[in-house]
């Protein structure tokens, strides 16, 4: 009995002290709960991300920076003179410290942050950045180099002292501010700028300020980086002023769709780009995070070419504007992260003004412009007008997300007022010399991402990318067509340094190109990224690169 | 035998000659160059006197036949010059890429060897006949499998959902597993068919019989006799399979990311790169004709009855 009750107070002794561990393990577990809460938040540094590419990068000259395999490279490994605020927009310091310019907008001086260096040790300081900039707004014919888009107007540079720099202009440049925070002003050491542009190719050549560095290159599939540890110039705003949390970034080139979103999945990559707006369910189903990325720029937008007498009438192309649903084909092709545009800019641009209420489709006004334009039906459902047929052509254009599909979609719409919409993919050599002749071409695709309002100069103006060729512009083939009115507000918004009288220009910009249908904007692009439950912390440039400064991965 | 050799290594050297001149009137004729693609591509944002300029300082504003006889003089030095699209030299690009598709053709050619004489024996040794029906028409089933669909169903078995091998990163020899195999299987099929008609034709000849009737086991005959005459048709069509080979890289390297010269081709021939497509060219043109010519001396070794007529021809 004795022993048994004593067996009892034993064992019940061991299970008061099973409880009491387990309700410790308990408490414990509850006490850590909040913390492991709170440790979620605070960034561990440690691991090597992998980063799927769906192409590989060309030149890594900073203004070839525009295309996104290259910017995704070049964001990590260069640093800008300043950065801009991808949700204010605002421009904060980076590696200038503060800057002025007067009146005019004809001279900038920049103060340059002091200790920076590139990462084979030479220094960052005025010098090298007016060599960077010299070579960016002149281009350097010897070593082939060329003009940076973003730069207009430049003249010269002038190194006052160590850390200080002019930069004069030929005319007004209220643009240039802005420039120094975009992919294509990446700074780079003067080793760099020494090379050919036919050698800017690999990676490796390319010497920059930036949290990471190029360790290692395999050419066409692969750019591994590591993080530099005496890194502590980020932008001033930045939440992390020290070295990059993570250890290292392995960028793999997966051309396959199908393969990048299978092996984030699988566990096998950290972070993909170009995620189909199709592909976004099977993401979210398990719990991976969908960025989508705004690009803050023209939107995707069919552009016409009016010295094309097919289009030359405004009617004609007013009709076909309003025979476009774009709601229609957001809500068919796309998803939440694609808006339907509301102007020649996204909603996120500077400058925006809502036109949607001309933008509304609708057919049966649509018929009537054609009618009144003297296209009357054919037989075969095709309006024809002194025996030519209303049929047009425009290329796919690559880069874009489902254009075929779109543009199969907006043949479909244009075909029940009576117009043909021939969609070619065809070589890129083809593509590119049809396009620069209005004849074969009436029609193009157009977008451009850049968080200015010079965007709009970038593609109408006929010295820059003349979306609508215009005579005395990029092709030879056009025999008339010039739009003085527009030209005259693209000049005017680029030089103007009132802002507010700047924003009103860009209004105008957008409500020309609207009630003149040169434009057909169908939807807002953004950049889709899909990443891992862990990866924590990924941040975006202003147009949709990603910034893996402050990048952490929670396990590993 | 000297004299033969000579002969047919001037013969190669035309060949060679040959490919380079017609990739380049070839790529002269298409519309647009890899400059142009590369700098009218509106994301440049760079004028027309800024494009002609740099077309003048890459020669491309030279008369044709200028333009011609200065990248064949590169040519012969050595010097093939830079890749216009990628901007780097094409020679950093054939190094990275030729030892990748090396190893991935090299080894999906033997794998296509072994499954094609794989399964043009175990046709012969199978007992029932719906069995040597079955293997028989293995062939026609490899060839009509898309190599594109064949290399995303191994991807999604072995490496997402049954997660053995991994497509990111794989260890070398990992990762030859699956593309060698997406390679091999068309290109075996071809090769079962030759062998398999060829062994057919041995095993109703004579002698055959003779070697039957004295007691021999049909893995012996096949062994002993019908593997060394049914190898010849098998190895000329071997020599043109490896041109094929190329092509099954294309598809491979692009499904699987892997570097090769396959992926090289299709972003060349994408971008008109003509330095990295002339390029190319002579380098396959080289590999056949080195090839053919391994296999056309192979050829007496096996059969010794050739060794007269080559004699003969030289």
């Amino acid at each position: 009995m004795r022993i048994s009750r004593r067996l009892r107070s034993i064992s019940a002794a061991v299970a008061a002290l099973a409880l009491t561990t387990t309700l410790a393990a308990c408490a414990g577990s509850a006490g850590t709960g909040p913390t492991a809460a709170a440790t979620s938040d605070t960034p561990v540094a440690g691991g090597t991300l992998v980063y799927l590419e769906q192409q590989a990068h060309t030149n890594l000259y900073p203004p070839s920076g525009g295309f996104y395999p290259n910017g995704g490279v070049l964001n990590q490994i260069t640093d800008k003179l300043t950065y801009q605020n991808p949700q204010t927009l605002a421009i904060e310091p980076w590696i200038a410290e503060s800057w002025t310019s007067n009146a005019a907008l004809t001279e900038y001086t920049f103060k340059i942050r002091p200790g920076v260096t590139f990462s084979d040790g030479t220094p960052l300081d005025a010098a090298a950045v007016a060599k960077n900039y010299d070579t960016y707004g002149l281009g350097n014919k010897e070593l082939k180099q060329p003009v940076s888009e973003v730069i207009n107007n430049y003249d010269h540079s002038e190194v006052i002292d160590p850390l200080t720099v002019k930069f004069v202009f030929k005319k007004s440049s209220p643009g240039f501010l802005q420039g120094t925070s975009t992919i294509g002003s990446g700074l780079v050491s003067l080793a760099t700028l020494a090379k050919s542009y036919d050698e800017l190719g690999s990676a490796t050549n390319i010497i920059g300020s930036g949290p990471f560095v190029v360790k290692n290159e395999v050419l066409g599939k692969e750019v591994d980086l590591s993080a530099r540890s005496d890194y502590k110039w980020a932008p001033k705003n930045a939440a992390n002023q020290g070295r990059a949390y993570l250890d290292g970034i392995k960028i793999v080139v997966t051309a396959e769709d199908s393969v990048r979103i299978g092996s984030l999945l699988a566990g096998q990559g950290d972070l993909i780009r170009q995620v189909q707006a199709y592909d976004e369910d099977q993401v979210t189903a398990q719990n991976y995070q969908v960025h989508a990325a705004p690009t803050k720029g023209v939107n995707d937008s069919i552009a016409f070419r009016p010295d094309n007498p097919l289009v030359s009438d405004v009617r004609v192309r007013q009709a076909l504007l309003k025979a476009t649903d774009s709601a229609e084909i957001v809500s068919t092709l796309f998803s939440e992260n694609y808006p339907v545009a509301k102007s020649v800019v996204a909603q996120t641009a500077v400058g925006y003004v809502d036109l949607s209420a001309k933008l509304k489709a609708d057919p049966s006004e649509s018929k009537k412009l054609l009618d009144a334009a003297g296209w009357t039906l054919g037989a075969d459902g095709v309006r024809e007008k002194d025996g030519v047929k209303l049929s047009l052509t425009i290329y796919e254009s690559l880069p874009q997300p489902q254009n075929k599909q779109v543009l199969q979609l907006v043949a479909q719409q244009w075909a029940k007022v009576g117009v043909k919409l021939n969609i070619l993919a065809g070589d890129a050599g083809s593509r590119t010399v049809d396009n620069l002749d209005p004849e074969k071409t009436p029609l193009t695709v157009a977008e451009v991402g850049r968080a200015d309002p010079d965007v709009l100069k970038s593609q109408f103006y006929p010295a820059n990318r003349d979306a609508l060729l215009q005579k005395g512009g990029s092709s030879t083939k056009v025999k008339s067509f010039s739009d003085t009115t527009l030209n005259a507000l693209l000049e005017a918004e680029t030089s103007q340094t009132d802002l507010a009288q700047r924003l009103k220009d860009v209004a105008d910009i957008q409500n020309h190109l609207i009630d003149q249908a040169l434009v057909i904007p169908i939807f807002e692009e953004p950049q889709v990224f899909a990443a891992a439950p862990y990866l924590k912390g990924l941040a975006f440039e202003a147009v949709g690169r990603p910034s893996l400064y402050g990048v952490w991965l929670e396990k590993k | 035998m000297p004299s033969y050799l000579a002969g047919r290594i001037g013969q190669a050297l035309l060949v060679l000659w040959a490919a380079f001149t017609l990739s380049f009137i070839l790529l002269q004729a298409l519309p647009g160059d890899a400059l142009l693609i590369k700098y009218q591509n509106p994301d440049m944002g760079l004028s027309p006197e800024q494009i002609a300029e740099i077309r003048a300082s890459y020669g491309a504003d030279q008369s044709l036949v200028l333009q011609y006889l200065h990248t064949l003089g590169n040519f012969l030095t050595g010097n093939l010059g830079y890749s216009v699209s990628a901007s780097v030299p094409v020679l950093d690009q054939l190094a990275t890429n030729l030892p990748a598709t090396a190893r991935l053709a090299g080894l999906g050619f033997a794998a296509a060897v072994l499954l094609a004489v794989g399964i043009a024996v175990l046709a012969n040794l199978a007992r029932f006949a719906w069995l040597r029906t079955a293997i028989a028409s293995l062939p026609s089933l490899f060839i009509s499998v898309p190599v594109f669909w064949l290399g995303i169903v191994l991807i999604q078995v072995f490496s997402f959902r049954l997660k053995l091998i991994p497509v990111i990163n794989p260890p070398e020899w990992q990762g030859l597993i699956l593309p060698v195999l997406t390679l091999a299987i068309p290109i075996s099929a071809p090769l079962a068919q030759v062998l398999l008609r060829s062994m057919d034709d041995v095993l109703t000849q004579p002698f055959i019989s003779v070697a039957r009737a004295r007691g021999a086991s049909l893995p012996w005959i096949l062994w002993h006799h019908v593997a060394r005459n049914a190898l010849l048709p098998t190895l000329t069509i071997a020599g043109i399979l490896f041109g094929e080979l190329i092509g099954g890289a294309v598809v491979t390297e692009t499904v699987f990311g892997r570097s090769g010269l396959g992926q090289l081709t299709q972003q060349a021939v994408d971008n008109q790169d003509a330095s990295v497509l002339q390029a190319i060219v002579v380098l396959a043109a080289a590999v056949f004709v080195v090839v053919n010519l391994i296999i056309d001396l192979i050829y007496p070794l096996v059969d010794p009855r050739l060794k007269k007529s080559l004699g003969a021809n030289a």
